[in-house]
Protein backbone atom coordinates (compact mmCIF):
# COMPACT_ATOMS: atom_id res chain seq x y z
CA UNK A 1 0.00 0.00 0.00
CA UNK A 2 1.46 3.45 -1.27
CA UNK A 3 0.73 6.33 0.86
CA UNK A 4 -0.36 9.96 0.09
CA UNK A 5 3.24 11.21 0.16
CA UNK A 6 6.13 8.92 -0.58
CA UNK A 7 9.34 9.93 -0.56
CA UNK A 8 11.33 7.61 -2.59
CA UNK A 9 15.44 6.88 -1.68
CA UNK A 10 17.43 5.08 -3.73
CA UNK A 11 20.95 4.45 -2.30
CA UNK A 12 21.89 1.36 -5.06
CA UNK A 13 25.81 1.52 -5.02
CA UNK A 14 26.07 2.72 -1.48
CA UNK A 15 27.79 0.23 1.01
CA UNK A 16 27.62 0.62 4.87
CA UNK A 17 27.69 2.71 6.84
CA UNK A 18 26.37 5.25 4.20
CA UNK A 19 23.25 3.12 3.48
CA UNK A 20 22.68 4.03 7.47
CA UNK A 21 23.46 7.38 7.49
CA UNK A 22 21.93 8.66 4.33
CA UNK A 23 18.53 6.92 6.01
CA UNK A 24 18.66 8.64 9.17
CA UNK A 25 19.60 11.63 7.54
CA UNK A 26 16.01 11.53 5.53
CA UNK A 27 14.03 9.98 8.40
CA UNK A 28 14.90 12.90 10.88
CA UNK A 29 14.20 15.72 8.00
CA UNK A 30 10.43 13.97 7.81
CA UNK A 31 10.02 12.28 11.50
CA UNK A 32 7.23 14.74 12.53
CA UNK A 33 5.37 13.86 8.77
CA UNK A 34 5.98 10.22 8.97
CA UNK A 35 4.97 9.66 12.86
CA UNK A 36 1.58 11.45 11.35
CA UNK A 37 0.78 8.63 9.55
CA UNK A 38 0.62 10.27 5.74
CA UNK A 39 4.31 10.16 4.79
CA UNK A 40 6.22 6.81 4.25
CA UNK A 41 10.18 6.22 2.89
CA UNK A 42 10.85 3.82 0.55
CA UNK A 43 14.68 2.77 0.39
CA UNK A 44 16.36 1.17 -2.37
CA UNK A 45 19.39 -0.52 -1.70
CA UNK A 46 21.56 -3.36 -2.69
CA UNK A 47 23.12 -3.63 0.64
CA UNK A 48 23.05 -6.53 2.32
CA UNK A 49 23.96 -5.26 5.78
CA UNK A 50 21.43 -2.53 5.59
CA UNK A 51 18.46 -5.08 5.42
CA UNK A 52 19.09 -5.69 9.28
CA UNK A 53 20.48 -2.16 10.31
CA UNK A 54 18.14 0.61 8.61
CA UNK A 55 15.22 -1.49 10.19
CA UNK A 56 16.26 -2.30 13.51
CA UNK A 57 17.08 1.26 13.77
CA UNK A 58 13.97 2.75 12.21
CA UNK A 59 11.81 0.19 15.40
CA UNK A 60 14.12 1.97 17.99
CA UNK A 61 13.25 5.48 16.91
CA UNK A 62 9.48 4.21 16.89
CA UNK A 63 8.82 3.53 13.44
CA UNK A 64 7.24 0.67 11.68
CA UNK A 65 9.62 -1.12 8.24
CA UNK A 66 8.69 -3.36 5.90
CA UNK A 67 11.36 -5.40 4.00
CA UNK A 68 10.37 -6.97 0.59
CA UNK A 69 13.22 -8.61 -1.93
CA UNK A 70 13.54 -6.68 -5.61
CA UNK A 71 15.49 -7.92 -8.67
CA UNK A 72 19.36 -7.17 -7.39
CA UNK A 73 17.98 -5.52 -4.44
CA UNK A 74 16.13 -4.70 -1.83
CA UNK A 75 12.88 -1.99 -0.76
CA UNK A 76 12.84 -0.84 2.66
CA UNK A 77 9.82 0.96 3.35
CA UNK A 78 9.45 3.07 6.82
CA UNK A 79 6.47 4.56 8.03
CA UNK A 80 4.22 5.68 11.01
CA UNK A 81 2.36 3.41 13.22
CA UNK A 82 -0.55 6.27 13.65
CA UNK B 1 53.78 -31.18 -6.28
CA UNK B 2 53.75 -30.01 -2.57
CA UNK B 3 55.26 -32.08 0.16
CA UNK B 4 54.48 -32.32 3.57
CA UNK B 5 54.20 -30.33 5.55
CA UNK B 6 53.21 -27.75 2.73
CA UNK B 7 50.09 -29.86 1.51
CA UNK B 8 48.20 -30.09 4.69
CA UNK B 9 49.14 -26.18 5.50
CA UNK B 10 47.58 -25.21 2.04
CA UNK B 11 44.64 -27.49 2.17
CA UNK B 12 43.54 -26.51 5.86
CA UNK B 13 44.32 -22.63 4.79
CA UNK B 14 42.26 -23.15 1.71
CA UNK B 15 39.02 -24.83 3.21
CA UNK B 16 38.80 -22.72 5.90
CA UNK B 17 39.04 -19.59 3.92
CA UNK B 18 36.31 -20.88 1.54
CA UNK B 19 33.97 -21.45 4.47
CA UNK B 20 34.50 -18.36 6.38
CA UNK B 21 34.28 -16.44 3.21
CA UNK B 22 30.85 -18.05 2.66
CA UNK B 23 29.78 -17.74 6.54
CA UNK B 24 30.83 -13.52 6.58
CA UNK B 25 29.10 -13.17 3.51
CA UNK B 26 25.72 -14.51 4.65
CA UNK B 27 25.75 -12.96 7.85
CA UNK B 28 27.46 -9.92 6.91
CA UNK B 29 29.94 -10.64 9.95
CA UNK B 30 31.75 -6.91 9.47
CA UNK B 31 34.39 -6.35 12.66
CA UNK B 32 34.59 -2.91 11.36
CA UNK B 33 31.14 -2.38 12.05
CA UNK B 34 31.14 -4.06 15.05
CA UNK B 35 33.55 -1.10 16.40
CA UNK B 36 32.85 1.51 13.84
CA UNK B 37 28.17 1.15 14.95
CA UNK B 38 29.27 1.86 18.39
CA UNK B 39 30.76 5.25 17.88
CA UNK B 40 27.96 6.11 14.83
CA UNK B 41 24.79 4.88 16.05
CA UNK B 42 25.22 3.49 20.08
CA UNK B 43 24.59 0.28 18.15
CA UNK B 44 26.74 -2.92 20.23
CA UNK B 45 25.09 -5.57 18.25
CA UNK B 46 27.89 -6.49 16.14
CA UNK B 47 30.00 -6.24 19.46
CA UNK B 48 28.37 -8.35 21.53
CA UNK B 49 28.62 -11.16 18.72
CA UNK B 50 32.52 -10.20 18.24
CA UNK B 51 32.62 -10.87 22.57
CA UNK B 52 30.76 -14.21 22.00
CA UNK B 53 33.23 -14.75 18.95
CA UNK B 54 36.64 -14.41 21.52
CA UNK B 55 34.76 -16.17 24.70
CA UNK B 56 33.79 -19.18 22.09
CA UNK B 57 37.90 -19.19 21.15
CA UNK B 58 38.91 -18.66 25.10
CA UNK B 59 37.29 -21.85 26.01
CA UNK B 60 37.88 -23.39 22.53
CA UNK B 61 42.03 -22.68 22.60
CA UNK B 62 42.43 -22.98 26.43
CA UNK B 63 40.41 -26.46 26.38
CA UNK B 64 42.48 -27.76 23.16
CA UNK B 65 45.95 -27.05 25.03
CA UNK B 66 44.76 -28.67 28.29
CA UNK B 67 43.71 -31.66 26.15
CA UNK B 68 46.61 -32.01 24.38
CA UNK B 69 45.92 -31.14 20.84
CA UNK B 70 47.18 -27.50 20.63
CA UNK B 71 50.47 -28.21 21.56
CA UNK B 72 52.07 -24.72 20.56
CA UNK B 73 51.12 -22.04 22.90
CA UNK B 74 51.03 -19.41 22.96
CA UNK B 75 51.06 -18.95 18.80
CA UNK B 76 54.55 -18.11 16.97
CA UNK B 77 54.78 -14.59 15.38
CA UNK B 78 53.36 -13.27 18.77
CA UNK B 79 56.02 -10.80 20.76
CA UNK B 80 56.84 -8.94 23.97
CA UNK B 81 53.65 -6.28 24.31
CA UNK B 82 54.95 -2.72 23.07
CA UNK B 83 53.94 0.40 22.62
CA UNK B 84 53.88 0.06 18.74
CA UNK B 85 51.03 -2.01 19.21
CA UNK B 86 49.00 0.79 20.91
CA UNK B 87 49.70 3.31 17.99
CA UNK B 88 49.46 0.81 15.09
CA UNK B 89 45.98 -0.84 16.52
CA UNK B 90 44.92 3.45 17.04
CA UNK B 91 46.01 3.71 13.11
CA UNK B 92 44.53 0.95 11.78
CA UNK B 93 41.13 2.04 13.88
CA UNK B 94 41.48 4.91 11.86
CA UNK B 95 42.22 2.88 8.11
CA UNK B 96 40.00 0.22 8.58
CA UNK B 97 36.94 2.83 8.84
CA UNK B 98 37.68 4.63 5.93
CA UNK B 99 38.55 1.88 3.90
CA UNK B 100 34.91 0.44 4.52
CA UNK B 101 35.76 -2.89 5.86
CA UNK B 102 39.10 -4.31 7.21
CA UNK B 103 41.35 -7.13 6.13
CA UNK B 104 39.06 -9.91 6.37
CA UNK B 105 35.99 -7.81 5.74
CA UNK B 106 37.24 -5.93 2.55
CA UNK B 107 38.07 -9.45 0.75
CA UNK B 108 34.36 -11.15 1.54
CA UNK B 109 33.04 -7.86 0.24
CA UNK B 110 35.31 -7.80 -2.53
CA UNK B 111 34.17 -11.75 -3.39
CA UNK B 112 30.83 -10.54 -3.47
CA UNK B 113 32.08 -7.68 -6.37
CA UNK B 114 32.59 -4.70 -4.51
CA UNK B 115 34.91 -2.73 -6.80
CA UNK B 116 35.57 -0.20 -4.16
CA UNK B 117 36.52 -3.04 -1.49
CA UNK B 118 39.24 -4.59 -4.19
CA UNK B 119 40.31 -0.86 -3.87
CA UNK B 120 40.82 -0.72 -0.31
CA UNK B 121 42.66 -4.76 -0.94
CA UNK B 122 45.11 -3.06 -3.16
CA UNK B 123 45.55 0.01 -0.88
CA UNK B 124 46.57 -2.56 2.32
CA UNK B 125 49.07 -4.03 -0.27
CA UNK B 126 50.58 -0.73 -1.59
CA UNK B 127 50.33 -0.16 2.55
CA UNK B 128 51.99 -2.81 3.36
CA UNK B 129 54.79 -2.49 0.94
CA UNK B 130 55.46 1.00 2.42
CA UNK B 131 56.07 -0.31 5.75
CA UNK B 132 59.05 -1.92 4.35
CA UNK B 133 60.78 1.54 3.27
CA UNK B 134 60.34 2.81 6.89
CA UNK B 135 60.74 -0.32 9.17
CA UNK B 136 64.51 -0.90 10.39
CA UNK B 137 62.99 2.95 12.68
CA UNK B 138 60.14 1.47 13.69
CA UNK B 139 61.51 -2.00 14.57
CA UNK B 140 63.77 0.04 16.70
CA UNK B 141 61.42 2.31 18.14
CA UNK B 142 59.51 -0.60 19.13
CA UNK B 143 62.27 -2.77 20.70
CA UNK B 144 62.79 0.38 22.95
CA UNK B 145 58.93 0.70 24.33
CA UNK B 146 59.01 -3.13 25.26
CA UNK B 147 57.30 -3.08 27.94
CA UNK B 148 57.81 -6.43 29.53
CA UNK B 149 60.46 -8.12 28.02
CA UNK B 150 60.12 -11.86 27.25
CA UNK B 151 56.76 -12.41 27.80
CA UNK B 152 53.86 -12.85 25.04
CA UNK B 153 50.73 -13.71 27.55
CA UNK B 154 49.30 -11.62 30.57
CA UNK B 155 49.27 -15.34 32.45
CA UNK B 156 53.46 -15.88 31.66
CA UNK B 157 53.63 -11.98 32.80
CA UNK B 158 52.01 -12.83 36.09
CA UNK B 159 53.48 -16.20 36.37
CA UNK B 160 50.51 -17.83 36.98
CA UNK B 161 48.69 -20.99 34.72
CA UNK B 162 46.37 -19.62 32.11
CA UNK B 163 44.04 -21.61 33.03
CA UNK B 164 43.66 -19.52 36.17
CA UNK B 165 43.03 -16.57 34.30
CA UNK B 166 40.63 -18.20 31.43
CA UNK B 167 38.33 -19.90 33.33
CA UNK B 168 36.62 -16.84 35.36
CA UNK B 169 37.04 -14.80 32.74
CA UNK B 170 35.26 -16.93 29.81
CA UNK B 171 32.91 -18.08 32.59
CA UNK B 172 31.54 -14.13 33.68
CA UNK B 173 31.59 -13.74 29.47
CA UNK B 174 29.52 -16.72 29.35
CA UNK B 175 27.11 -15.65 31.86
CA UNK B 176 26.99 -12.30 30.47
CA UNK B 177 26.20 -13.60 26.88
CA UNK B 178 23.40 -16.12 28.36
CA UNK B 179 21.82 -13.24 29.72
CA UNK B 180 21.62 -11.32 26.35
CA UNK B 181 20.75 -14.49 24.49
CA UNK B 182 17.80 -14.63 27.16
CA UNK B 183 16.92 -10.92 26.62
CA UNK B 184 16.68 -11.09 22.85
CA UNK B 185 19.66 -8.70 22.13
CA UNK B 186 21.58 -11.60 20.25
CA UNK B 187 19.51 -11.47 17.27
CA UNK B 188 17.75 -9.18 15.01
CA UNK B 189 15.24 -9.61 12.32
CA UNK B 190 16.94 -10.05 9.03
CA UNK B 191 15.61 -10.03 5.70
CA UNK B 192 18.58 -10.83 3.28
CA UNK B 193 18.31 -13.49 1.14
CA UNK B 194 20.07 -16.84 2.34
CA UNK B 195 20.81 -14.64 5.79
CA UNK B 196 22.54 -16.37 8.79
CA UNK B 197 22.24 -15.03 12.39
CA UNK B 198 25.34 -13.21 13.32
CA UNK B 199 25.51 -15.31 16.25
CA UNK B 200 25.99 -18.55 14.71
CA UNK B 201 28.53 -17.44 12.26
CA UNK B 202 30.42 -15.87 15.19
CA UNK B 203 30.11 -19.02 16.64
CA UNK B 204 31.41 -20.91 13.22
CA UNK B 205 34.06 -18.85 12.86
CA UNK B 206 35.72 -19.52 16.51
CA UNK B 207 35.79 -23.05 16.06
CA UNK B 208 37.49 -22.13 11.89
CA UNK B 209 40.02 -20.92 14.31
CA UNK B 210 40.03 -23.34 16.58
CA UNK B 211 40.69 -25.90 13.41
CA UNK B 212 43.41 -23.74 11.90
CA UNK B 213 45.27 -23.53 15.58
CA UNK B 214 45.00 -27.19 15.75
CA UNK B 215 46.04 -27.88 12.23
CA UNK B 216 48.57 -25.58 11.27
CA UNK B 217 49.26 -23.85 14.56
CA UNK B 218 47.89 -20.60 14.45
CA UNK B 219 45.03 -18.75 13.92
CA UNK B 220 43.79 -16.89 11.12
CA UNK B 221 46.42 -14.50 9.64
CA UNK B 222 46.19 -12.49 6.53
CA UNK B 223 48.43 -9.14 6.49
CA UNK B 224 52.01 -10.39 6.01
CA UNK B 225 51.14 -11.94 2.75
CA UNK B 226 49.73 -8.44 1.62
CA UNK B 227 53.15 -7.50 2.04
CA UNK B 228 54.77 -9.92 0.55
CA UNK B 229 52.54 -10.09 -2.36
CA UNK B 230 53.07 -5.92 -2.30
CA UNK B 231 57.01 -6.54 -2.48
CA UNK B 232 56.68 -9.36 -4.98
CA UNK B 233 54.89 -6.60 -7.27
CA UNK B 234 57.57 -4.45 -6.45
CA UNK B 235 60.41 -6.49 -7.20
CA UNK B 236 58.63 -6.79 -10.51
CA UNK B 237 60.34 -3.08 -10.94
CA UNK B 238 62.88 -2.84 -8.41
CA UNK B 239 64.23 -5.94 -7.96
CA UNK B 240 67.89 -4.43 -6.47
CA UNK B 241 65.70 -2.07 -4.16
CA UNK B 242 63.75 -5.06 -2.86
CA UNK B 243 65.99 -7.23 -2.42
CA UNK B 244 68.39 -4.38 -0.53
CA UNK B 245 65.34 -3.67 2.00
CA UNK B 246 65.69 -5.23 5.56
CA UNK B 247 62.42 -6.21 5.82
CA UNK B 248 62.45 -8.39 3.05
CA UNK B 249 65.15 -10.73 4.06
CA UNK B 250 63.73 -10.51 7.70
CA UNK B 251 61.93 -14.61 8.92
CA UNK B 252 59.95 -13.67 11.81
CA UNK B 253 58.38 -17.26 11.31
CA UNK B 254 60.02 -20.50 12.06
CA UNK B 255 57.91 -23.17 13.97
CA UNK B 256 57.44 -26.95 13.53
CA UNK B 257 53.62 -27.00 12.63
CA UNK B 258 52.04 -29.90 14.77
CA UNK B 259 52.02 -32.90 12.24
CA UNK B 260 55.16 -32.21 11.04
CA UNK B 261 58.43 -33.17 11.63
CA UNK B 262 60.78 -30.81 10.61
CA UNK B 263 60.70 -26.84 11.22
CA UNK B 264 59.46 -24.41 8.63
CA UNK B 265 60.10 -20.44 8.34
CA UNK B 266 58.85 -17.80 6.38
CA UNK B 267 58.86 -14.40 5.88
CA UNK B 268 56.79 -11.12 4.19
CA UNK B 269 59.82 -11.02 1.30
CA UNK B 270 58.19 -11.78 -2.13
CA UNK B 271 59.67 -15.54 -2.34
CA UNK B 272 56.84 -18.50 -1.65
CA UNK B 273 57.72 -20.12 1.93
CA UNK B 274 55.88 -21.52 5.43
CA UNK B 275 54.12 -17.51 5.59
CA UNK B 276 52.88 -17.64 1.89
CA UNK B 277 51.46 -21.50 1.69
CA UNK B 278 48.86 -20.21 5.43
CA UNK B 279 47.82 -17.65 3.98
CA UNK B 280 47.72 -17.03 0.05
CA UNK B 281 45.09 -20.12 0.15
CA UNK B 282 43.37 -17.99 3.13
CA UNK B 283 43.10 -15.13 1.12
CA UNK B 284 41.78 -16.80 -1.68
CA UNK B 285 39.34 -19.10 0.01
CA UNK B 286 37.67 -15.99 1.66
CA UNK B 287 37.24 -14.31 -1.75
CA UNK B 288 36.11 -17.55 -3.31
CA UNK B 289 34.02 -18.17 -0.57
CA UNK B 290 32.00 -15.23 -0.63
CA UNK B 291 31.81 -15.47 -4.36
CA UNK B 292 30.35 -18.72 -4.06
CA UNK B 293 27.95 -17.33 -1.56
CA UNK B 294 26.97 -14.24 -3.31
CA UNK B 295 26.37 -16.52 -6.94
CA UNK B 296 23.82 -18.66 -5.14
CA UNK B 297 21.81 -16.03 -3.74
CA UNK B 298 21.68 -14.40 -7.15
CA UNK B 299 23.65 -11.55 -5.75
CA UNK B 300 26.86 -11.37 -7.30
CA UNK B 301 27.23 -8.19 -9.23
CA UNK B 302 30.19 -5.75 -9.47
CA UNK B 303 29.46 -2.73 -7.90
CA UNK B 304 31.44 0.31 -8.94
CA UNK B 305 29.39 3.17 -9.14
CA UNK B 306 29.84 4.93 -6.03
CA UNK B 307 30.25 8.67 -5.31
CA UNK B 308 34.19 9.76 -5.67
CA UNK B 309 34.78 10.51 -2.15
CA UNK B 310 34.11 7.20 -1.48
CA UNK B 311 36.49 5.98 -3.61
CA UNK B 312 39.33 8.10 -1.95
CA UNK B 313 38.23 7.18 1.36
CA UNK B 314 38.19 3.33 0.51
CA UNK B 315 42.42 3.22 -0.73
CA UNK B 316 43.42 6.18 1.51
CA UNK B 317 41.46 4.21 4.13
CA UNK B 318 43.38 0.75 2.38
CA UNK B 319 46.87 2.45 2.69
CA UNK B 320 46.75 3.53 5.90
CA UNK B 321 45.36 -0.13 7.74
CA UNK B 322 48.18 -2.01 5.30
CA UNK B 323 51.13 0.23 7.14
CA UNK B 324 49.20 -0.03 10.24
CA UNK B 325 48.93 -3.51 10.37
CA UNK B 326 53.03 -3.85 9.75
CA UNK B 327 53.27 -1.52 12.70
CA UNK B 328 51.06 -3.33 14.69
CA UNK B 329 52.31 -5.83 13.82
CA UNK B 330 49.26 -7.59 12.74
CA UNK B 331 45.26 -7.33 12.08
CA UNK B 332 42.25 -7.35 13.84
CA UNK B 333 42.00 -10.87 12.88
CA UNK B 334 44.99 -12.42 14.24
CA UNK B 335 44.74 -10.00 17.72
CA UNK B 336 41.11 -10.20 17.84
CA UNK B 337 39.67 -13.74 17.28
CA UNK B 338 43.61 -15.02 17.84
CA UNK B 339 45.48 -13.13 20.76
CA UNK B 340 42.48 -11.85 22.75
CA UNK B 341 41.37 -15.33 23.83
CA UNK B 342 44.65 -16.36 24.99
CA UNK B 343 45.08 -13.00 26.63
CA UNK B 344 48.24 -11.94 24.11
CA UNK B 345 49.40 -8.64 25.78
CA UNK B 346 50.36 -7.58 22.26
CA UNK B 347 47.13 -8.16 21.43
CA UNK B 348 45.35 -6.50 23.96
CA UNK B 349 47.31 -3.57 23.52
CA UNK B 350 46.10 -3.47 20.09
CA UNK B 351 42.48 -3.37 20.77
CA UNK B 352 43.44 -0.41 23.50
CA UNK B 353 44.55 1.47 20.44
CA UNK B 354 41.75 0.25 17.93
CA UNK B 355 38.99 1.59 20.14
CA UNK B 356 39.89 5.14 20.12
CA UNK B 357 41.01 4.97 16.41
CA UNK B 358 37.99 3.58 15.41
CA UNK B 359 36.19 6.83 16.81
CA UNK B 360 38.50 8.96 14.81
CA UNK B 361 37.88 7.46 11.77
CA UNK B 362 34.42 7.89 12.61
CA UNK B 363 34.42 11.15 13.25
CA UNK B 364 36.59 11.91 9.60
CA UNK B 365 34.09 9.37 8.18
CA UNK B 366 30.64 11.69 8.73
CA UNK B 367 32.91 14.71 8.49
CA UNK B 368 34.57 14.08 4.73
CA UNK B 369 33.22 11.10 3.43
CA UNK B 370 29.97 10.22 3.85
CA UNK B 371 27.70 13.63 3.06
Amino acid sequence: MRMSHTIDLDIRGQICPSCLLLTLKEVNRHAAAIRGGGTEIVVTTDDRQATATIPSTADRMGFSTEVSRLDGGYRIRIFGTA
Amino acid sequence: MLEQPYLLIVASSLAIGLIAGFVMHRSDFCVTASFRDMFLFRDFFLMRQMLLLIAVSMVLFEGGRLVGIITIHPFPLLGAPTLANVIGGFAFGIGMVLAGGCVCGSLFKFGAGSAASLLAVIGMIAGSAFYAEVHPQWAAFARATVLVEKKVTLAQWLELPPTLLLLPLATALGFWLWREFRAGRMDRPAFAAGHLAPWRAAVILALLGFASYVLVGMPLGITTTYAKLGLAIESLFAPEHVSSLAYASAMPLNYTPPFADRAISGGPGPQLDAIAALQYPLILGIVGGAFYSARRVGEFRLQWRLPPRQWVSALLGGMLLGLAARMAPACNIWHLWGGVPILAMQSLLFVVGLVPGTWVGARLLTRFVVR
